[in-house]
């Protein structure tokens, strides 16, 4: 594939949706060649997962949405291509490792595959055997694919494109839900494969530190605020106390467990998938029954999908769900007040943020648990996000949050409490915690930025 | 030998379970359902490896059921013809009504024997597989439901969440069990939103895999027919006709 040539050329390309007035992608042009690694950037809601949508014909026949210009795909007008037919040579991965999947176990997968490009049988097991050894995933075959990792879900979904044999491989943030050593890992593999098939990657992601110098061009769509990641905050901490406990353990997996946070404090706790860091979160809130002491007792907690938490119909029923007296108080230091009539599920992903926090705050719970809220954001909302755990952290709330994204947790942590395998191994001063690359690596993160230096590997 | 029924073509199993049915709705008399139960659960011991168990556990409800028809023909029967065979309390039962009460309960078990038969021996995808292949089932439908199927546990997974969430609130578990499950409503909403949303993306996924939902030629698992199945639908139908023989004589 050393020949040169473009594969993907669009035409001042636009797009809307069936219902939308406006269109969500105007006058777009640019053009791919064979082999190139491009990345596409940009808000969310930019239509960036559109554009691949475009490229591998999910759109515009799944969602009937009005597309004028042109798209041309291997030399060849999009819209001549026949429904599947450009899917043999153009390979997607997508964001969410646990909807990408409809068999059960990694060999019915990648026969599946198979059996869609009308593969002949003798040749299947040769080429999944192969495709297995190139991604270094030969001892997963009979794996059942529901209970492996997300790293290990985004290294079999990466296999099942390949299969295929691609031209083109696109990427839909595939590393959004990954720990933070599990996505280089991914990153490095791709990096190998692409050098030996030399197949055309586009990728969409909002976050490039994790991808090192794999991009050799950057598409950016529509002028993105200029964010060169989020402004560090300046302390909070309180001398009161908020929280304290004191050698909580569950009967399984939670090994016991003592720490204390103040008014006013950020802490993150951090840990690769399956460290036990939601198994913690959920005995703290006393969801999952718990030995030891938790003081008080009643915290907030804000699951990853703060819809669940929603019972009413109206934002403002929601917040006062509780028999809290200082709703319109809350509401209105939360700038939800616009939104106070609209029903939870139909607000932004933002505001469900704001109206979990507020409801939690409402009902007298000062200190905030929240889980992974930060996995398949973009820049603008982790913005969001930060400055709101900032402005609640300077009225005497105190939070621990779970994330992967280091970025994220260097930006607000005022603390780091780190966990391996169901315990609690320590809680360290943020600032101390990126200096010991030994500590880190024995919990699968990463450093930000200053030890993100890209080893030889990625040369 | 021992697994001979788990090795039995699932379409196969499933016709030949069908005709054994519809045939004993022809026919009224206690013995033909009876027979067709104790064979089927012969035939179950001699060449299955299912967990007894968990079978008597999911017979109690039809056994119940069963025993509900029967004192319930018995007590309210309309034909009351024939010698008194029994007498309870005063009651006569006559050889008619024993007849009919035992034919209904008799059916009950025969029809959850073949049913709980089918469900014990059979692999849900191996099912689907050979309802692709032997029965030509559209792979769009036979997809779906295997999809579908890899969403449970993922589902029940939210199901708790959801709870533990809502118990977090304050939304305290109603003693009285029809207010309970009218609540439940709140945790279907969450529920259905996401999987609307999981539904699309699988769907989305599915189709940049090349799937296309037209009839395939090529299949890696193929589910044969063989010498097995042939041996096996003989046993089922020499059970079955040595129950309809019995009323013949």
């Amino acid at each position: 594939m050393t020949r040169v040539h473009e594969v993907i050329a669009f035409d001042s390309v636009g797009f809307r949706y069936p219902d939308d007035t406006a269109w969500l992608v105007e006058d777009l042009s640019f053009s791919i060649q064979a082999g190139e690694r491009v990345v596409m950037t940009g808000p969310s809601g930019c239509g960036k997962s559109t554009i691949l949508y475009l490229i591998n014909r999910l759109y515009p026949e799944n969602c009937d949405g009005e597309l004028k210009g042109h798209i041309t795909i291997f030399g060849r007008h999009a819209l001549e291509y026949a429904p599947g037919e450009v899917n043999h040579r153009v390979a997607t991965v997508f964001q969410d490792p646990d909807s990408q999947f409809c068999m059960r176990t990694v060999e019915e997968e990648l026969a599946f595959t198979l059996e869609n490009l009308r593969t002949p049988r003798s040749e299947m097991d040769g080429k999944i055997a192969d495709v297995l050894r190139l991604t270094e995933l030969t001892e997963f075959r009979d794996a059942v694919i529901q209970q492996l990792s997300g790293g290990e879900k985004q290294r079999i979904a990466l296999a099942c494109a390949l299969i295929m044999e691609p031209e083109i491989l696109l990427l839909d943030e595939p590393l959004s839900h990954l720990d933070p050593l599990s996505a280089r890992s991914f990153v490095c593999l791709l990096d190998r494969l692409q050098q030996e098939r030399g197949f055309t990657v586009v990728a969409i992601e909002h976050r490039l530190d994790l991808w090192g110098r794999f991009f050799n061009r950057e598409l950016e769509l529509q002028g993105q605020p200029q964010l060169s990641g989020i402004k560090k905050r300046t302390p909070s901490i309180r001398k009161e106390s908020a929280l304290r406990v004191e050698k909580l353990c569950t009967s399984t997996f939670l090994q016991q467990a003592s720490f204390t946070l103040q008014k006013g404090e950020v802490a993150v706790l951090a840990g690769q998938n399956g460290s036990g860091k939601s198994t913690m979160l959920k005995a703290l809130a006393g969801l999952v029954p718990a030995k030891g002491t938790v003081a008080p007792k009643t915290l907030g907690y804000v699951p990853q999908s703060p819809e669940f938490l929603f019972v009413s119909k109206t934002v403002e029923e929601e917040i006062a769900y509780g028999g809290g007296q200082k709703s319109r108080e809350i509401m209105e230091a939360m700038q939800l007040e616009q939104v106070a009539g609209s029903h939870p599920f139909a607000v932004s992903h933002g505001q469900k943020r704001r109206v979990a926090i507020a409801a939690m705050l409402n009902d007298g719970r000062d200190v905030i648990l929240m889980d992974e809220p930060t996995s398949g954001q973009d820049a603008v909302s982790l913005q969001e996000l930060s400055r709101l755990i900032d402005e609640r952290a300077r009225e005497g709330t105190a939070f621990l949050i779970v994330t992967h994204d280091m970025e994220f947790a260097y930006a607000i942590a005022d603390r780091i409490l780190l966990m391996k395998d169901g315990s609690l191994t320590g809680a360290f001063q943020a600032d101390d915690v990126w200096r010991e690359p030994k500590l880190l690596e024995a919990h699968r993160l990463l450093a930000p930025k200053g030890a993100m230096e890209y080893e030889a590997s990625f040369a | 030998m021992k697994q001979a029924l788990h090795k039995m073509n699932p379409s196969v199993k499933f016709l030949i379970i069908t005709v054994c049915m519809l045939t004993l709705a022809f026919f009224f008399n206690p013995w033909t359902p009876l027979i067709c139960w104790g064979g089927v659960i012969l035939l179950q011991l001699c060449f299955s490896t299912i967990d007894w168990k968990k079978w008597l556990l999911f017979m109690i409800p039809f056994l119940i059921m069963s025993f509900g028809y029967f004192w319930t023909t018995i007590v309210f029967a309309e034909d009351r013809t024939g010698a008194v065979v029994w007498s309870v309390f005063q009651y006569d039962i006559t050889r008619t009504q024993l007849d009919h009460a035992l034919s209904l309960s008799f059916r009950v078990l025969a029809f959850a024997g073949l049913s709980l038969l089918f469900a014990f021996t059979t692999d849900p995808t191996k099912f689907i597989l050979s309802l692709m292949q032997q029965l030509k089932l559209s792979p769009k439908i036979a997809y779906s439901i295997l999809v579908g199927y890899q969403f449970l546990p993922v589902m029940k997974e939210e199901f708790v969440h959801i709870q533990q969430a809502h118990r977090l609130r304050g939304a305290v578990r109603d003693r009285n069990a029809i207010v309970r499950l009218w609540n439940v409503r709140r945790l279907l909403l969450p529920m259905l939103a996401g999987a609307v949303r999981k539904a699309e993306r699988s769907a989305f996924a599915m189709e940049a895999r090349g799937f296309t939902g037209e009839k395939r030629v090529e299949f890696y698992q193929v589910v044969r027919v063989g010498k097995n199945d042939v041996v096996m639908s003989a046993l089922f139908i020499f059970i079955l006709a040595a129950g309809c023989a019995i009323t013949l004589k």
